[in-house]
């Protein structure tokens, strides 16, 4: 085993992070993430895993929430990691290894190694610890023990991840990929929200659940660190099962390549495709842009796959969200409040990397748009066009369920408030988006199905549009009722008006500063500087 | 009438002089090499004479006119090979060559005869991947076919020939001679001197940081006869570039 390089590769990770403090963006980068996020986030965390572990430990029951609370981590890293890319990022490639003197299974080992130190992993890892640190001080658990058993989790963890996120990439390839997504997570939303019936009306169901769970990896944590003797070993057992499980299946799908969609189909030319009859619709001047951005987006397998999911997973989030009313019951107006923001989320998920990062993927095809004979603001604006038609063409789908499954009495006005919503969001994204093209740009993979590679100012976007959104409606009609009730639907107009026009703004104003910004666009798209 | 002009030209990057007051004029119906060692201005002259990069100060006139970023007429008169090709990876060769043709105001009938001619000619109509799948080779000839379709008045390569194999540089060699001799103009960079001295009749010649050291018509070269500079006779391009940028040797005693 050559130790000694794979350390390097180790230290040159975070040598290539912390190179890129050097510009004026990567320090305030780090400032954010670094100081911000991260430590603020480690103190909150470790506080939050601490409480959890002094609530078990009084409530008497340190096995059932060390259960709840790694079960819970343990998902919701696996979900935001294949949603939101974080923690996914492929630092060094196979074939970027080979050119050292390492051998198979230890380029393996590195490429892993450097990729679980991220600091997303390390957050999830922290919250662990937190609760095993609370367990241990109340003497509930042995720290020693316990300290394996989150090492063994994490790692379980963080290969869980990678071979879900790998299995849906070679999944995407496929023709019918797309399809099966959707029933996959439809049967999903549908399987979770009718537990509760199932559980209370199927008798034994709840046991036979019991069991499933307890053959997780959460469940095997939670067992070596509050249990004693037998239970130790079966938990470890289970995770060491899990983990060369894990380890098995990652290797297996790592070693067959992907085979491509275009080598086994053939490609007749076609001058006249349904791209270039859509972008016909945007006028003889920019038909030809419009018709390359199109292709741009609907060849993506991430933008597919997103495309093809915000709808479920918005209504998946608008029903969950909605059962749980402030009143403690199911709602149907704490529903309709709800869509009001998930409505603006169907056309969000979809091209959200592309609209906050539009000329991030583009690579040495950026400085062609320099040397069209046109005016070079056309690539910007005729991008921000096609990404808009294709999330907006979501909202008609969208309007169809809420007609279908909604749960008021059906009023129209409801119907125009939620897609005026749905239209203020996508022009309020498309507004910002502009903004974080032009000023917080950042190379990235055109091919990665997975991984984050938006900038800390598109992250900070992303996330914060998700949490307004989820929120922000709630509030509001928490705070004035009035608001969110049918006689206020003319609210819809001026809505849509006024993120019209700061959209309008937006485009104008970095369509004038695109050509201005050329060289530090060029600069970071094409790799010369981060 | 010159074909490309450039006066004074300065470009920095921050505080590095990338270019230092280059001034350089082209004839019409030139075939151009603009040579330079590694890191001399060459992409970054390219760059502001085709509009990619603001020159700092100076002046760049294109077929008698001056360019700028917005020039949107004469840009439909040139033809640009940049550095990093400039293509769209997601798009197959026919689309993307059907893209630049739309761009640059072809009709349909004339897009669809020279997309299908291009892909023919350079042994890309079979090819069934997207740009991105394409082998460097590949990927170059395709950019080549994107800065010709529009038959420009002025063509920019910036290293054409590399990757690319011995037909296929011979092939693009034979159309850039008939290019210059309807009286158009091509700008060459390249590091293959052999090459730039049997094409080019004219060269002009760089050093760190974008400093014109020499400027001159090398045809005599290519008829087995000798250029004289600073007492000196030279006989092949390489000298002459080797005496104007600098001889560097150095043994290694490990290798």
């Amino acid at each position: 085993m050559n130790g000694n390089l794979i350390g390097h590769l180790f230290r040159l990770r975070y040598k290539l992070l912390w190179a890129r403090t050097r510009t004026r963006n990567g320090k305030i980068a780090l400032f954010v993430v670094g100081y911000c996020l991260f430590f603020l986030s480690l103190t909150f965390i470790l506080l939050g895993g601490i409480g959890a572990g002094i609530v078990a430990v009084r409530s008497g029951k340190a096995l059932w929430v060390a259960q709840g609370v790694l079960t819970a981590v343990f998902f919701q890293s696996l979900i935001t990691a294949l949603t939101m890319g974080f923690g996914m990022n492929a630092i060094f490639s196979d074939a970027e290894l080979r050119r050292y003197p390492i051998a198979e299974r230890e380029r393996w080992l590195a490429r892993h190694l450097v990729a679980i130190v991220d600091p997303f992993w390390i957050l999830s890892i922290v919250l662990e610890l937190g609760l095993l640190v609370g367990l241990s001080l109340l003497d509930a658990a042995s720290f020693g023990m316990g300290a394996v058993a989150v090492l063994l989790l994490f790692a379980t963890n963080y290969l869980a991840a990678r071979v879900l996120g790998l299995l849906l990439e070679r999944l995407m390839q496929h023709k019918i990929g797309s399809l099966v997504l959707l029933m996959l997570i439809l049967a999903v939303s549908f399987g979770v929200g009718t537990m509760g019936q199932w559980l209370a009306h199927v008798p034994g169901a709840g046991k036979a659940l019991g069991m499933i769970f307890s053959c997780t990896p959460p469940f095997g944590a939670a067992s070596v660190m509050t249990s004693a003797g037998f239970h130790v070993v079966s938990g470890l057992a289970l995770l060491v099962c899990w983990l060369a499980g894990l380890v098995f299946a990652l290797t297996v799908l790592e070693r067959r390549a992907p085979s491509f969609r275009s080598e086994s189909k053939k490609i007749s030319i076609s001058w006249r495709s349904i791209y270039d009859r859509l972008a016909d619709l945007f006028g003889s001047e920019n038909a030809p842009l419009t018709g390359y951005w199109l292709r741009f987006y609907l060849r993506n397998s991430r933008f597919r796959t997103m495309y093809v999911i915000s709808l479920p997973v918005a209504a998946f989030l608008t029903f969950s969200l909605g059962s749980f009313s402030p009143g403690g019951h199911s709602d149907p107006v704490h529903i309709f409040v709800v869509a009001l923001g998930t409505f603006p989320m169907v056309t969000f998920l979809g091209p959200g990397k592309f609209v906050l990062n539009q000329f991030g993927y583009s690579g040495g095809g950026f400085r062609r748009f320099f040397l069209l004979p046109a005016d070079p603001a056309a690539a910007l604006r005729t991008g921000s066009y096609a990404s808009i038609i294709l999330s907006a063409s979501l909202l008609i789908p969208a309007a169809a369920v809420w007609i279908v499954f909604e749960p008021l009495r059906f009023d129209v006005r409801l119907l125009c408030m939620l897609v005026a919503s749905g239209i203020a969001g996508l022009m309020g994204i498309h507004g910002i988006g502009l903004w974080a093209t032009m000023f917080g740009p950042r190379r990235g993979n055109y091919n990665q199905a997975l991984g984050n590679d938006l900038s800390a100012m598109g992250n900070t976007v992303l996330v914060g549009g998700m949490l307004i959104l989820m929120f922000l409606p709630q509030s509001l009609a928490k705070a004035y009722p009035s608001l969110t009730q049918p006689e206020q639907w003319w609210l819809a107009i001026p809505l849509v008006v006024a993120s019209s026009a700061f959209y309008v703004f937006s485009l104008r104003s970095a369509c004038a500063l695109f050509p201005k910004r050329r060289e530090q666009l060029m600069a970071v798209v094409e790799g010369r500087q981060s | 009438m010159n074909a490309i002009g450039i006066s004074n030209l300065v470009k920095k990057y921050g505080n590095v002089v990338a270019v230092d007051d280059l001034s350089l004029t082209v004839p019409k119906g030139a075939m151009f090499g603009f040579l330079g060692p590694n890191g001399s201005g060459k992409s970054t002259t390219i760059g502001c004479l085709t509009g990619l990069l603001d020159p700092n100060a100076g002046s760049v006139e294109v077929l008698g006119q001056p360019f700028h970023v917005n020039s949107v007429e004469l840009k439909r008169r040139m033809g640009v090979m940049p550095e990093t090709l400039g293509l769209f990876d997601p798009l197959y060769a026919h689309e993307f060559l059907t893209f630049i043709a739309r761009m640059f105001g072809l009709d349909e009938a004339a897009t669809r005869k020279r997309v299908t001619e291009l892909l023919s000619a350079l042994e890309l109509a079979d090819e069934r991947k997207i740009l991105g799948e394409y082998s460097a080779g590949m990927r170059k000839r395709v950019a080549f076919a994107a800065a010709v379709i529009h038959s420009p008045d002025v063509l920019f390569l910036d290293e054409p020939f590399e990757s690319i194999d011995p037909a296929g540089v011979a092939l693009m060699k034979h159309w850039l001679r008939r290019f210059t001799e309807q009286g158009r103009t091509v700008f060459i960079t390249s590091h293959v001197l052999e090459t730039v001295e049997r094409l080019c009749t004219d060269i002009a010649i760089i050093t760190r940081p974008g400093k014109l050291v020499w400027q001159g018509n090398i045809t005599a070269l290519a008829n087995d006869g000798a250029i004289r500079h600073d007492g000196h006779e030279f006989r092949a391009l390489e000298p002459l570039f080797l005496h104007l940028t600098g001889e560097r040797y150095a043994d290694l005693s490990w290798l």
